[in-house]
Formats: structure tokens, sequence, C-alpha cells
């Protein structure tokens, strides 16, 4: 307490003193939520992991930052064959990894090998990406060959991380699953990206990337960057304020609000490709035997007709306001509408308004009638009984969501209670069909198979969570998922929300947003993705940290020449007048100053004891 | 193993400790008690997780691993396709060679992500529980010995108040004031962090800057331990204050600093023994609340992110050495009390 006083005196003194030179521009983020949970790009899952494998490594094809739709990386150009079961990459040439041995298109058909490898670590997170490939071959250092036994949707999406060969292949089966591919000895990470990882462990806190000056892509300009990984949001953002950090990602839309009114911050709620939903048991069965029925749904939620007039009891836009602060829009399929090109937006005859009578109208249709006490019976005539809700005690929006179901529900004269379960809880309660209705979310990629994939038949005990089957949506997805022609797929991936929408395995409540906030009094020409209205980082692909540059020098932002023809718009411009900050150099030598005064005085005191007992010490 | 330590430590102490009668057996007996706690406590551990709700691979791999086949080879790799006495035989056997498994998480071996996260966790709450030992006491020594005094008054009130103030709210305190900032003052220390991403933390500029950093939070919990210590301090030389023989020790023309420290607080010491040895014990669990305000990646951090997933070997591993920590530290307060105060040993 002594020092913390004796620091707010001194401090008074540090208003003189010079702040030190910095010749290197640094960009320091602040990351909140998970952590990295491995820098091996086989064996991470969470999403700043893909962030930190994104500036080390390169990838055969990257995204566009208009719409995320594939681009071009380390491939160049590509060609299909007629029939769709052949795909060759012409690889760039002149890439180099760190270490100066240059990259090939062997390397690329090292790193697929091993996630091809059946039962393997390395694919436990890309093989999704390979479905279909039977054979990679890299017939000279400029071509990669993938051979299908089936035209696969997805390609030429191949968001894999690609690593040298020359390192990886000392790297045994065994040991991958717990190889880091971390910086040792001071020696950084060899990968071929606009960045080096030169300090960082996987479970750690703190990541240094330097810039790759010989990057292909152009050399970044910026020299550094250094990510600092925060447990709490209050935190992060007085470290922004204060300008410990340039950047913080995943805050509130309540945070955004304050920050906006900051000098020299700049701070949005970008659209990311995420929607949350209330999922309903359709009719929990084991896969394990044979389709047989587990868990104890209510009869009402398998009923895809009482599912759907639901959906007429939701007030979004409440939901959006009260829950989501105003951060999101009204959800409507499983597609996110930053996918321009495949979301299916209801037409008017067909979307859920927020009209209780038209609800009611549609539950009595069905059966669903009122009994003498005011609450609706199955058609049967018995009563429905009590709906359980579930929702997931580490997210308030979660909560709020079940909590304003439950009334709307019992607008409509449905008992309902809410349950609050931990994410792992609910999850075990979810595969044992032990519920009526849930909430939760998901991510969307930029390429929606998998997504689809979830609410197929076969995925149920997999990844679907609520169990929904439907033949006809079944052949549509495998018709997509081999689809060769584009205009063809895009109007049967419409035609599957159409059906998802009607049958209403999920209500989709909102599409979510993520708060950001930037000081662009220092830094300018960070550009959403999507363009406009996207995120500034964790993108999909490193853009920003490549074309970012110092606000001094931001009437030249680089942004329109760099995509594919694309005009991008919206990006961060840079502002002035921001508040002055001290340096961390001046606050760490007052610190010392007040540690050592404390040890001065301290000493002073012991002494002075010492000398007023000496006697009786004697 | 106990039978051979057991004489060494009786023939040791024996010597060393011409107080002792029993000294030695009584030693014996704790140090076997604790070894069979120990061992029970490495039984439980392995199925007291287990029932732990969630699904490793799909919690982790959520929209990630999106077949079945690409679950099972993950399961496959990180030992979790066994069936469960399978895996419990496994588990002892690697115990015993010191190989506390993989993490599920961040797939590295548990016994180096401990490693990693020991020493932020002994710097911050072992620093914390020092200082606010060493306050406390003196504290409450003062406060008891003034009894009813404006210190007295000061003290215990300053230290309820803050004992009852949540630490994470403290510590927000703490970061809105000299981490941000207030008024004319600058913030002068670091909102969060162990240490600034730019330095080495093995440098001296490094281990400075982690000092620095350190500040806040261990001023926070130290504030927020500090009427532990003070309350029991106080209290138990209250008990001491009007017994005879510290009329003894002033009739015979001592000081009164000197019949406060070498007659009552020795006696006075006991109690709180106990509760120094027994949170020393805690410090390697680490400390939640103080660890997520401040983003200090501890052990206290380490088995909460571990429980959600949950993996398994992580949170055997934490707890090992948290229930580890308290049985040696139950144990030093034991042969602490004994030697202390010698009625105990029977």
């Amino acid at each position: 307490m002594l020092g913390l006083l004796l620091a707010s005196l001194v401090s008074g003194l540090a208003i003189g003193s010079p702040a030190a030179a910095k010749d290197k521009v640094v960009f320091h983020v602040g990351m909140l939520g998970e952590g990295v949970d491995s820098l091996n790009p086989f064996l991470g899952f969470q999403a700043p992991s893909y962030e930190m494998w994104g500036l080390t490594y390169d990838y055969l094809t990257g995204y566009t930052m208009k719409d995320m739709s594939p681009a071009p990386g380390l491939a160049t150009k590509w060609t299909t064959s007629p029939d769709g079961k052949t795909w060759t990459f012409t690889v760039r040439s002149g890439v180099k990894f760190s270490d100066g041995v240059p990259l090939t298109a062997h390397d690329v058909a090292f790193t697929y090998d091993r996630i091809l490898k059946k039962g393997s670590v390395e694919g436990t997170n890309w093989l999704s990406y390979l479905n279909g490939v039977t054979k990679v071959t890299a017939p000279n250092d400029a071509t990669v060959v993938l051979t299908l036994k089936q035209p696969v949707a997805t390609l030429p999406l191949l968001p894999i991380p690609i690593v040298p060969e020359h390192i990886w292949k000392n790297v045994s089966e065994k040991e991958v699953k717990t190889y880091k591919a971390e910086p040792t000895n001071g020696k950084p990470v060899v990968g071929s990206g606009p960045f080096r990882l030169v300090q960082g462990t996987a479970d750690g806190s703190t990541f240094r990337f330097e810039a790759n000056p010989d990057y292909w892509g152009g050399t970044p300009h910026i020299d550094e960057i250094d990510f600092q990984f925060y447990k709490n949001d209050d935190s992060a953002v007085q470290a922004l304020i204060k300008g410990e950090i340039d950047f913080v990602e995943g805050i509130t839309a309540l945070e955004v609000k304050s920050l906006q009114s900051q000098s020299g911050i700049t701070a949005h709620n970008g659209n990311s490709p995420g929607f949350d939903e209330i999922a309903f048991n359709t009719g929990s069965v084991s896969a394990a035997k044979g389709g047989h029925p587990i868990g104890n749904p209510n009869p009402a939620v398998l009923d895809p007709k009482f599912r759907h007039a639901l959906g007429y009891a939701l007030n979004l836009p409440q939901l959006i306001q009260k829950v989501y602060q105003g951060a999101g829009l009204p959800g409507t399929t499983i597609v996110p509408p930053v996918y321009d090109k495949y979301h299916w937006d209801p037409p008017s005859d067909q979307k859920f308004t927020y009209d209780l009578a038209k609800a009611g109208a549609l539950l009595d249709a069905a059966g669903y009638t009122k009994g003498s006490d005011g609450q609706r019976t199955l058609p049967n005539g018995k009563p429905i009984g009590t709906l359980r809700l579930a929702a997931r005690s580490d997210s308030p929006t979660s909560l709020n969501t079940m909590d304003y179901f439950k009334q709307w529900l019992s607008d409509l004269g449905i008992k309902s209670q809410v349950s609050t379960y931990s994410s792992s809880q609910l999850t075990d309660e979810i595969y044992q069909g032990n519920f009526d209705a849930f909430q939760w979310g998901w991510f969307v990629e930029p390429d929606p198979d998998s997504m689809l994939s979830y609410m197929t038949c076969g995925q149920r005990q997999g990844s679907s969570d609520s169990f929904y089957c439907n033949p006809q949506y079944d052949k549509l997805y495998q018709q997509q998922h081999i689809a060769t022609d584009e205009t063809q797929r895009t109007a049967e991936i419409k035609k599957m929300q159409e059906i998802l929408y009607q049958d209403s395995p999920y209500l989709v409540t909102a599409y979510s947003s993520v708060g950001e906030a930037v000081r662009s009094d220092r830094f300018a020409c960070l550009v959403p993705q999507p363009n406009p209205g996207g995120i500034w980082i964790e993108q999909y692909g490193v853009y920003n940290y490549i074309h970012m540059k110092p606000a001094a020098d931001a009437g030249t932002c680089d942004a329109a020449t760099s995509t594919a023809g694309d005009t991008l718009t919206g990006a961060v411009q840079a502002t002035t007048g921001g508040s002055s900050s001290s340096s961390a150099s001046t606050g760490f030598l007052i610190g010392a100053g007040v540690v050592i005064l404390v040890l001065l005085v301290g000493g002073g005191v012991i002494a002075m004891r010492r000398r007023a007992t000496a006697g009786d010490r004697e | 193993m106990t039978l051979v330590a057991e004489p060494g430590l009786v023939s040791a102490e024996s010597e060393a400790q011409p107080r002792g009668h029993g000294y030695g057996s009584y030693v014996g007996r704790k140090v076997l008690g604790s070894l069979g706690s120990l061992l029970f406590m490495l039984l439980v551990n392995f199925f007291l997780f287990r029932v732990l709700p969630g699904d490793p691979a799909r919690s982790l791999g959520r929209g990630r691993m999106t077949t079945d086949a690409q679950r099972e080879a993950f399961n496959k790799a990180y030992g979790l396709s066994e069936p469960l006495p399978q895996q419990f035989l496994t588990f002892l056997k690697n115990t015993f060679t010191g190989d506390l498994g993989i993490s599920l998480q961040y797939r590295i071996p548990v016994s180096e992500l401990i490693r990693d996260r020991l020493w932020p966790t002994l710097l911050l709450v072992g620093t914390s529980t020092i200082l606010a030992t060493v306050i406390g006491v003196y504290l409450g020594i003062k406060g008891a010995w003034n009894r009813g005094s404006k210190f007295d008054n000061l003290s215990t009130g300053g230290s309820l108040i803050l004992y009852s103030m949540p630490e994470w709210f403290l510590g927000l305190l703490f970061i809105a004031t000299f981490g941000v900032g207030f008024w004319i003052f600058p913030g002068i220390f670091p909102t969060g962090g162990l240490h600034s991403p730019d330095v080495d933390p093995n440098s001296v500029q490094g281990v400075l800057d982690t000092m620095w950093h350190l500040v806040l939070p261990v001023t926070t919990l130290t504030l927020a331990y500090l009427a532990d210590y003070l309350l029991i301090m106080r209290s138990s030389l209250l008990d001491e204050l009007g017994e005879d023989y510290l009329q003894t020790a002033r009739a015979k023309g001592l000081r009164d600093v000197q019949v406060r420290n070498r007659h009552a607080v020795r006696n006075a010491m006991l109690p709180t023994t106990t509760i120094i040895a027994l949170n020393l014990g805690f410090v390697v669990s680490g400390a939640i609340t103080v660890e997520t305000v401040f983003s200090i990646p501890g052990l206290g951090l380490l088995t909460t992110e571990a429980i959600q997933v949950p993996d398994f070997w992580v949170l055997q591993g934490t707890f090992l050495i948290a229930a580890t920590g308290v049985i040696l530290a139950n144990l030093a307060a034991n042969l602490v009390y004994g030697w202390l105060d010698p009625r105990v040993r029977t």
C-alpha cells in the first residue's frame, strides 16, 4: 500500500522524462477468450491458433476480403478436368521458407499426404478439406495434382497451412501428436508466411512475430506484432485506453459504445460469419443401436408444424436490442448473410414475423388447441406438459435468450422451464437426447458444406445436435456436395435452407457480431472482411497484418490493389489528437524508483528499530 | 520406503532436539499417515474427474472434427479410446514413472504444462501469502497488545473491509486507478499479463518487468488475505494477555516489547502456525479470480480451463500437485506443532 501511495506521488515527476525513441513499428494486439492451444498446425483447434499459423505459414488458396470466396495463395492458378475428378494447381515460384530453402509443390504434397494418412492425428483438423481426395502428387516443383474419387464442390478452397517437408519429415507419426512447432533456442519457426514467430509457446499468454522482409506478397508495413492474451475484457479495454495495446478483439457491444467516444480509438461491431439458434430435439436416436430412439423428447417438439409455429412467437428485434445490445442482426437461416452468394433470404410471405395471433392460429390448425386451463394440449388431447429449455451457464446471451423464449412460449399458452448447464454438461445431455430445446451457436465457414452436413441424417450423434433427418434434404446435400456447376449448386444450397426453415429444427435467432477496437491514432488501413461490415482481425487470412500501416503514413493505404480487382471500402482511417500515453519504459523507470525508495525507507526503519532495541539484545 | 526413512528421522531428531522425548515416533506416525493420504488421493484422482460431464473430442473439435473417423483418430492418439480399467492401469503405471500424460487441450506433456504454469502461481500466490503473513501477524500483534487503540480499530476494521471485498473487484479497482490512472495521476502499472511480450522473461530486464507486472496482483491478493492472519494472531494473543506468566515476566523487569515477543507471542503463535502452513499448501492451487482479472497464466486458470474441456490428464496433474501441497503443508504443520507444543505428541 505504501508503495502504491508513493507511486502515485512520484508519478507526477514522470511528465518531464523523455519517452524512449522507437524505431520499430510494433502492433500490440490484445486477445480475449480462448488462447492458442497449439502452434503445431496439425493439432490446434482454437481460432487464435489459426491466426498464429496464418502469420507463419502459407496456403495453396486463400480467401478474398470482399466475400471470402477462394483467392490465389501459393497457387497462382488452377484447372479442373472435365469430369471434375482431377485438380491441377500451379504453385508460385520463388517462394522461400524462413531458413532459405525454397517452397515447392513437393512441400504441398507432403503436407496433404500426412493429412490423408488414414487415422492420422494430422487428419483430425484438416481432413474435411481434402474430403474425397484419393491421391496428391507433385509431378514437378511447380505443379500439384489432386485426384478425387468424385467431384467435390468445396474445392479449390484449401486453407491448410503448408509446412516445410525438410523439417517435418523428421517428425514421426508418433512424435507429431505432441510436436510443438515452437521457436527453439531463439530460432523462429520455419515457415513461408508474412511473419515469423520468434517468441511464444502454446499455453502461454504472449506471442511475438517479426515481419518477413522477403515475403512474396510484399513486405509488411509493420515490423513486429505482439499478442497479449487477456482473460478479462475490462482489463483489456483499460489497456487499450491506456495505450498498452493497439487493438482489442472480442469485447462487448457496451464496451464498443463507450470506446467510440474516446478520441484516438475507432471501435465497431463487425459482422462475423456465425449464428445463434434455439435448437429442438427433432427425434433423438442412437447411431450405435441402428437408429433406435433414445432420450425423452416432448412429443410436441418432434412435430415440424409445432416448431415452425413457434417461429412466429419470437420477437427477434427485441432480442437483438436487449440481449445483444443492438450488435447483431435478426437471424433466418443457417447460412449467414455475410455469405451473400449462398444465403437464402426467406421471401416476405414465408418469413417469420413477431405475430402471436399467427403462431396461435398455426398451433390450433396443427391440433395444439388450448384446453380449459388456457394451456395448449397435444393433438391427442393430452397436456403438453413443461418443455425443458436448456441454456449454457457460461454464456449470458444463452441464458437471456432462453428466458425470453420461456416468456414467449408462455404467451402462447405453453409451459416451459429453463435449466442451465455448463457447455460440456449440455453436450452430454444433448447426445443422450434428454432435452426439448437448447440455445447454442455455430461459426460457418466460407463454404457452407460442413454446416449443411450437420443437418443430415448421417450426422445424428455425430456433429448433429438436433437429430434432424430428412431424406429430401440429404439428397440435396449429396447433390450439391459433388456439383460441378456453381449455379446449380447455389440453387440447391438455397433450397436446403428453405427446407430447414420450414421444418425448423433450428430457429435461428441472431447473426452475431464481434466487438473490436483499434488505436486509430497509431494504426490505419485495417480493412473489414467481408467488405463492408465485417471484422478486422481473426479473419479468414491475415490480409490486415500485411497491409495495415502506421497512422503517420495512412494517406497511402494499399487496399484497393491487392485483392483480385475488388474495390475495398471502409478501411480504418487514421485519427489524430489521441490522448498521449506514457510509454512503458517511463512507467518502468518510475516503478524501479519506487521500489528502491520503498527498500530504502524500509531498510531505514529496520535499522532504527535495531538501534532502539540494541540495549536489550546484549 | 517409510521403514527406511523412519529410523533416520528418529536418530536425527533425537540428537538435534533434546526437548523431544517421543518426537521421533511422532514424526514417524505423521509421515506414515501423510503417505497413506497421498496414496488414497492417487486412486481417487483418476475416477474423480471421469464423472465430469462432456466429451473432450466434441468440445475441442466442435465444427473442426466433423466426422466420427476424425474423432476416433483423436481419441486413439490421446489415450481416450481404451476401456476405462485399461486407462486406469496406464494412469497408475505412468504416474509412478513420473509421466502425467498428454494434455488434451494443448497436446503437450502435462508435466511440462504444469511446470510452465507453476512459477507464475508461485510468484503471485507465494509472494502474497508470505507478505500477508508477515504484515498480518505484525498488525495482529500490535493490535492485540494495544487492544482498543486507534491503531487496533483501524487495522482490524480496514483489513475486514478488504477481506469482505471480492478479490476481482479490488483487482479491477487497482487496474482502473493505478493501471490506467485517475485525475492527474497517470497509470504507471501494467493492466495485466505476467510480462511484456517484447522482453525475454529470462533476462534481467525481463525479471524486473515481471516484478513490475506483479505489483498490482500481489497487492490485491495480499490485502485480501491480510485479515486471515491478522484476526487469528490478534485473538490468540488476546487469549494470552491475562496469563500469570506474563505478570511474572514483567515482574522480572523485562521491557514491554520483550514480554510481548519472547513470552506472549511465542505461545500465541500456535494457531497461527497451523493457518500459515495450511495456506502455504494451498499456494500451488493458484488463485483463480486474481489470475483471471490480471490475466496471469497460473495453475488456477489452467485448472478452470481444463474443467470446461474436460482435460482429464491436466485435471489429474493439477489435483495431484494441489493435494500433495496440502498434504505436505499439513505434515509440516503437524511437525512444527509437535515441536512447539509437546502435549500434542501423544
